[in-house]
């Protein structure tokens, strides 16, 4: 009796632990699906790649092989160009049939080494809307926002006068690269 | 007393003869039940690891993360390429899921415009878009079969 006793009081401790054990499965597999869901439906975030091409493009177009084009400065003269003026001569294309309203913004600053302060020539193009962003990430990276980088070189024109071109690259395209 | 698990439910009771022979036999039953739920319960455990271990692979290499890790990729190339240079991209793994699910080499990569879309199921398709204002053409290579040839013709 005493032996059937505690075989039963056995069995149903084996039932209590195979259901915390069937709990804990059901657990770790959940938290999985979730972790992976989260994971694999958030989007990869191509915007910052995707700027710094924009901005290698535009500066191999104002300046190739450490000289500017001469159809921006040539000997201290400067030429201002509209923003489509701009994209048509440097072959790009800033509209797509994807989006309502255009994705990127560029800033082009050309300084002379004797002053930093004021830019010789400045050229932008593109939606300026998106420009805002980039003062709300300078303490802290939103993702949510367009994604803006700047960089700056030093070029010469065909007068061998030396200047600094700040260039600032914008590309918002959030719903595609940020899970909202 | 109840019994075990033939009988669940229904009240009997053993003879003192059977109380008996049940002690004698308990080491040796109790060493066979010990080894078939050790085993059944280890079975169960690789089953259930091997589901978790398939689903994350398959994840991994699904249609929607590939289409969309291609067409940004495509689109990114296109973007920081000159005329006339001609680009060679492994798209082995997305090649065989397009196969699988029906679709032509030939339809994987499509440019329309200024985007790019990449199908590789009947439902999906991804699509990005690019920026450098250039004549593309993209097409499946021959020899090696695995490759997606991505010409940049010129300047439109």
């Amino acid at each position: 009796m005493g032996i059937n006793k505690m075989l039963m009081r056995n069995k149903r401790g084996d039932k209590i632990l195979s259901i915390y054990w069937f709990a804990i499965l059901v657990l770790v597999a959940g938290g999985i699906f979730g972790m992976v869901y989260v994971f694999y439906g958030t989007p990869y975030d191509v915007r910052e790649i995707e700027a710094r091409v924009l901005m290698n493009q535009i500066a191999d177009c104002i300046s190739y092989a450490g000289r500017i084009n001469t159809d921006l400065i040539s000997d201290s003269q400067t030429t201002q160009k509209s923003g489509e003026d701009f994209l048509k001569d440097c072959h790009l294309n800033f509209k797509s049939s994807e989006w309502e309203d255009e994705q990127y913004y560029t800033e082009i600053d050309f300084y002379k080494l004797e002053d930093m302060d004021n830019a010789v020539l400045s050229i932008n193009a593109g939606d300026n809307k998106w420009l805002s962003s980039c003062g709300l990430q300078e303490d802290k990276e939103q993702r949510n926002l367009p994604q803006c980088v700047r960089d700056s070189f030093y070029s010469l024109d065909n007068a061998d006068n030396q200047y600094i071109i700040k260039i600032l690259a914008v590309v918002r395209k959030t719903e595609k690269n940020v899970k909202l | 007393m109840k019994r075990g698990k033939g009988n669940r439910g229904q009240k009997s009771t053993y003879s003192s003869k059977a109380v008996g022979r049940l002690t004698i036999f308990l080491p040796k039953n109790r060493k066979g039940t010990i080894l078939i739920e050790n085993v059944i319960f280890i079975i169960l455990n690789l089953v259930y690891l091997s589901i978790l271990v398939l689903f994350l692979l398959k994840q991994g290499s699904g249609a929607i993360v590939l289409e969309q890790s291609y067409a940004k990729n495509i689109a990114l190339l296109i973007d920081s390429s000159k005329p006339v240079m001609e680009m060679k991209l492994n798209m082995e793994d997305a090649m065989k899921l397009a196969e699988k699910n029906g679709i032509a080499k030939e339809d994987i990569v499509k440019i329309n415009g200024n985007i790019v879309k990449v199908k590789l199921s009947a439902k999906g398709g991804y699509e990005y878009s690019f920026f450098n204002k250039v004549d593309v053409t993209v097409y499946p290579d021959v020899s090696p079969d695995k490759n997606y040839i991505i010409k940049i013709n010129g300047y439109k």
